[in-house]
């Protein structure tokens, strides 16, 4: 693929998947939503006291953060932005930058609800980076790569899933922390009027819907590649084994979260701290034992 | 030159660009919580460098780092500045450098108030009455040293200015580059430099170990002694033969956290 079709590619790629997540969330929803709650497209709400330098990098940084995350995301053997050598490392580091993005327009509103916005995003972008980069550890580990397509070709014989199935609860439920969806929605929470969400209007509104579906879409894609051998299947074409697989673990998380009352950001961070991180060590042995006696990939 | 090169130097002239603009923008902004972000984008300029220089893991450990970092770093700020959003800094711009007038630009508000904007409560205390109180010199931006820095910085850069040009022989590495790169740092830390990387990483761990020691409270440490070590008073001494007559009501709100 050339450079214009790859990136035609991508923004396909994201904006199609954005919209199918949204579509499966408004069919899951339950009463409070976090990031896709309702937004009023039309409003125009005064900032008086914003910081006009901040305030419009926001969305700019979130959006940017998505798109870069979908390069590297395999439909098909064939089928990708960019199969870079990284390619997993910088999934995790590109995705930071829509916390980046939440914190300026969080900070830049100046409004007090979108302040704590930022603050709690901030929290929770450090409960989360250290368990979830443990569960991604275990199936680089397995395939000996940082390369997608070689991550899904290792897989080809048996499913991460079965092999790592502490690492894959483990992501469910960082993924969950990192997409900011329920139990973990505290930073777009209906007691801040939705936090960043509840200031933003027009334009920036769309690009946060983009980026907050997208979000989630790419996490469960990436949980698709990591743990359910990506786009690998019998009989049907590899995208839509790829879509079947990111949608079915999408809506395993989402109605898997929906069975947890919402948690604090203080409760959050300690669930990190003593549940998670402990358990993506323990995640880390088990798989370094498992390949020691060469179970998994050859 | 076709089109790879041109490309190339674009990406190069943004990040240098960003590099240098988010330096200045750091050390001359009225926001401190600007400040951080400038600093941020500075090493991003920095980690665009190292992905032009096919150092890709490099750059994007940099930027992993400074994100998570950085944002951290700020709300710290924003606990313990009293002015972390600049806005009661932007409406003095005598104070503020030409250059820190330009990064400081959007901060102004036109409120006619005077109030700054929410940080929590810190910013509403601004009122002009106690101004005069506060202490210039634990503000954000404002320095004696600033001079010296400035004229510090200016030494440096031209000092590499001129190795640059009196230097123009460049060595440029040869031969192909290693596309297994990442592996082969990883290799390296893990093997020829462990004692010095795992050595570092536990010296942090001791850091933090030890942080969270000191701040808890209870079994160790008598509260007596922490509230002989607090560093604001409960009740100042009263100032003998002042010649000011006393505002009303104005104690108690002029100290650093003055929001209780």
């Amino acid at each position: 693929m050339g450079v214009a079709e790859e990136i035609g590619f991508v923004l396909l790629a994201l904006l199609g998947g954005a919209l199918l997540t949204a579509g499966l969330e408004r069919l899951l929803g339950t009463a409070e939503r976090g990031p896709a709650r309702p937004l009023a497209v039309a409003r125009a709400t005064a900032l008086p006291n914003a910081d006009r330098w901040l305030l419009p990098a926001g969305p700019i940084s979130g959006l940017a953060g998505v798109l870069f995350g979908t390069v590297v995301i395999p439909f098909g053997p064939t089928l990708i932005g960019r199969d870079l050598g990284i390619g997993v490392f910088y999934f995790i580091v590109v995705i930071d930058f829509v916390v980046l993005g939440v914190a300026l327009n969080g900070w830049g509103a100046s409004t007090s609800d979108a302040v704590e916005s930022c603050y709690r995003i901030v929290a929770q972008l450090v409960s989360y980076i250290v368990p979830l980069g443990l569960a991604y550890v275990g199936a680089i580990m397995m395939a000996r790569s940082l390369v997608t397509t070689t991550i899904v070709d290792a897989q080809s014989g048996l499913w991460f899933i079965v092999l790592q199935p502490l690492g894959f609860a483990l992501y469910l439920v960082t993924g969950l922390m990192q997409s900011y969806r329920a139990p973990f929605l505290e930073a777009f929470s209906d007691r801040i009027g939705g936090g960043v969400l509840g200031v933003v209007g027009g334009g920036p509104a769309l690009v946060w819907r983009v980026t907050l579906s997208g979000l989630l879409f790419l996490v469960a894609a990436m949980g698709a590649i990591l743990f359910l051998g990506g786009w690998s299947g019998p009989f049907l074409p590899p995208p839509v084994w790829m879509a079947l697989k990111t949608y079915g673990l999408m809506a395993l998380m989402l109605s898997l979260g929906h069975l947890v009352r919402p948690l604090s950001t203080a409760e959050m961070l300690a669930l990190s701290w003593k549940i998670l991180t402990p358990a993506g060590l323990v995640n880390v042995l088990i798989v370094g034992i498992l390949i020691l006696l060469h179970i998994g990939p050859a | 030159m076709n089109a790879a090169n041109i490309a190339e130097i674009i990406a190069f002239a943004l990040s240098a660009f960003i590099a240098v603009a988010g330096a200045l923008g750091m050390a001359t902004t009225m926001s401190m919580f600007r400040s951080g972000i400038f600093l941020m984008a500075s090493f991003m300029g920095v980690a665009g460098l190292f992905v032009l220089l096919s150092a890709d893991l490099l750059g994007l450990l940099q930027i992993m780092m400074y994100i998570g970092g950085m944002l951290v770093m700020i709300l710290f700020m924003v606990l313990f500045m009293q002015d972390p959003g600049g806005a009661m800094m932007a409406d003095m711009p005598d104070m503020m450098t030409p250059v820190g007038k330009i990064f400081s630009l959007g901060l102004k508000q036109n409120d006619p108030t005077g109030t700054g904007p929410e940080e929590e409560g810190e910013g509403r205390d601004g009122d002009d009455d106690n101004m005069g109180d506060m202490d210039m010199s634990d503000m954000a931006m404002v320095t004696p040293a600033y001079r010296w820095a400035v004229w510090a910085a200016l030494l440096t850069a031209g000092g590499l200015v001129a190795l640059l040009l009196l230097r123009p022989a460049w060595p440029l590495a040869s031969g192909a580059l290693d596309p297994r790169s990442a592996e082969r740092i990883g290799s390296l830390l893990m093997d020829k430099y462990m004692v010095g990387f795992e050595g570092a990483g536990f010296l942090i761990l001791i850091g933090i170990v030890g942080a969270v020691f000191m701040a808890r409270t209870g079994r160790h440490g008598a509260k007596a002694d922490r509230d002989s070590r607090s560093a604001i008073e409960d009740t100042p001494p009263e100032i003998e033969a002042d010649p000011l007559t006393p505002l009303a009501g104005d104690i108690g709100q002029t100290g650093p956290g003055g929001a209780a």
